[in-house]
């Protein structure tokens, strides 16, 4: 509203102030007025809610006619972005972890310190220039140079040929359907979950099989906690500050898988997404966790209601707004199915039946949410209406991962997320 | 004693500030104030109780309330405009 000449002000309950003034400064209007209620807000009774009104409205009417004098351009401004800055530090690796801890540069994990020699090696892996901004990262909307991008990969321990990956990721993450915003600085445990496809995930041994999701490949660890890095220190999401979740998740350190293509009995993801079987893609996806769907059996209807039963959670973001969530068939149940004559669409469409909850196991506000979120799809929504996880079938995306075993898993996704798929450039 | 090394920052830094962004209002008699209702619970109610203080308190003249289909989505385009032309002040809320 401010770039569109008018005055606004912000209500923001006092846990949020710090992230509302961190978004002001990095979109440029860092001297708006907020007026704060005290948190959390959702919680008081409408009686409490009339005092509150009551007594920050003086506040409000104060706030919208204050003239504030602008404060000096170079207060804000930063020299124009070029090449990244090389600083001294003791030649320790302990110190040099220190120092990068204590300016809260690092994930709490120890560091390989980003040398102009290990840099320059990785960035011999784009045929990018080191300047070339790839993308904006939000919240904080700094600039993802390739240079960066590379910085932060060294940080994670990658291995240099790893930057192509991270440079499809970060251009990935900040495609607007991705909603980063959002995701970034929610209070829900969101994680960006990688998912490499095409040849380059045997070229870099990016795990597909047992324990994929787990510890023990150099890749998945370290790709995942590179883009971790890459929103933490480019994107501005620090904890408590800018990221405002709840708790978080395991997978904010790292998350990052390929798809067992050798497994599936279907075309993979990426080919799914339109692209040839021999591309490198990448996947990014707004994840709020996994959850394990352990069955054995013969049938495969049988799985898909488990599979159905088990995506259900009245209150998730799926079901309130219609999302876009992912399931990963281990290659027992993707073929059990296969077996049966079922494409991967045919699954999507089962999955899409079997999921569906009744609106009444919502309740309050929750109920409320889903009403609004999906009126415009579905009309009136009574507690007896049958709500789908996502507004089509096609909507549900499904992988097959992992090794032996009776365990699908199923992860749902930030609000209004949509994940996006792009391909892997190589240098040569 | 550790000599010492040379290591980049790994952090971008924040973007230039583009533009003045504060406007004061002369006075609230007479003006137009809307709200963008960021559908988090309770927020409505927030607008209300604000709505007609500002109107019995402050004079303001007319309120127009919008609400987002959810927090974490901007506002549409068609909102933002209809806001922008109707509207001296406009005020949205952030946070639970």
């Amino acid at each position: 509203m401010a770039k569109r000449g008018r005055t606004a002000l912000t209500v923001c309950s006092a846990s949020f102030i710090g992230l509302g003034r961190a978004q002001q400064k990095a979109l440029g209007s860092p001297d708006l007025p907020i007026a704060v209620v005290p948190h959390p807000f959702g919680t008081r009774s409408r009686e409490e809610l009339r005092e509150i009104a009551s007594s920050c409205a003086d506040e409000i009417a104060r706030l919208l006619c204050e003239s504030v004098p602008r404060a000096s351009k170079s207060a804000y401004e930063q020299a124009s972005i070029a090449r990244a800055q090389l600083i001294e530090v003791p030649d320790d690796l302990e110190e040099i972890n220190k120092y990068f801890i204590q300016r809260r540069w690092a994930d709490g994990l120890i560091i390989a310190p980003p040398t102009a020699e290990r840099v320059e090696r990785m960035l011999r892996h784009t045929r990018r220039a080191p300047e070339e901004v790839v993308a904006k990262i939000a919240p904080g909307f700094g600039a993802a140079t390739v240079e960066l991008i590379a910085i932060n990969a060294v940080m994670a321990g990658c291995h240099p040929e790893y930057l192509p990956v991270l440079i499809a990721a970060a251009e990935a993450v900040a495609t607007p359907q991705f909603h980063l915003q959002a995701i970034q600085a929610t209070t829900n445990p969101a994680a960006v979950w990688l998912i490499v496809n095409g040849p380059i995930a045997k070229w870099l041994e990016v795990n597909s099989g047992s324990n994929c999701l787990g510890q023990g490949a150099w890749a998945n660890a370290t790709l995942g906690r590179a883009l971790r890095l890459i929103l933490q220190n480019i994107g501005g999401a620090l904890p408590g500050e800018m990221d405002r979740a709840t708790q978080g998740q395991p997978g904010k350190y790292t998350f990052c898988c390929a798809e067992n293509e050798d497994a599936s009995p279907w075309e993979p993801l990426h080919v799914e997404r339109g692209y040839a079987v021999d591309t490198s893609t990448v996947t990014v996806v707004g994840a709020l966790g996994t959850w394990s769907m352990n069955m054995t059996a013969k049938q495969p209807e049988e799985v898909i209601a488990m599979l159905g039963d088990t995506m259900q959670y009245p209150a998730s973001s799926d079901y309130i707004y219609g999302g876009a969530p992912f399931v990963i068939l281990s290659p027992q149940h993707a073929n059990l199915f296969h077996r049966a004559g079922w494409s991967k669409a045919q699954v999507k469409e089962k999955l899409w039946e079997a999921s569906k909850i009744r609106a009444g196991r919502s309740r309050g506000s929750e109920f409320e949410r889903m009403a609004t979120g999906r009126r415009a799809e579905l009309g009136e929504i009574g507690p007896d209406t049958r709500v789908p996880i996502t507004e089509r079938p096609e909507h549900i995306s499904v992988i097959v991962a992992g090794g032996p075993g009776a365990h699908s898993v199923f992860v749902p996704v930030s609000a209004h997320t949509r994940s996006v798929t792009r391909e892997v450039v190589l240098s040569e | 004693m550790a000599g010492s090394t040379l290591v980049y920052n790994p952090v971008a830094p924040p973007p230039a500030e583009t533009q003045a962004s504060r406007f004061a209002l002369d006075r609230l008699a007479g003006k137009t104030i809307g709200f963008i209702d960021n559908s988090k619970p309770n927020f409505n109610f927030l607008v209300e109780d604000l709505s007609e203080l500002l109107v019995t308190k402050y004079g303001v003249a007319r309120v127009v309330k919008r609400r987002k289909r959810s927090a974490s989505q901007g506002a549409p385009d068609e909102v933002m405009r209809e806001l922008t032309e109707q509207c001296d002040a406009v005020i949205t809320g952030s946070g639970d």
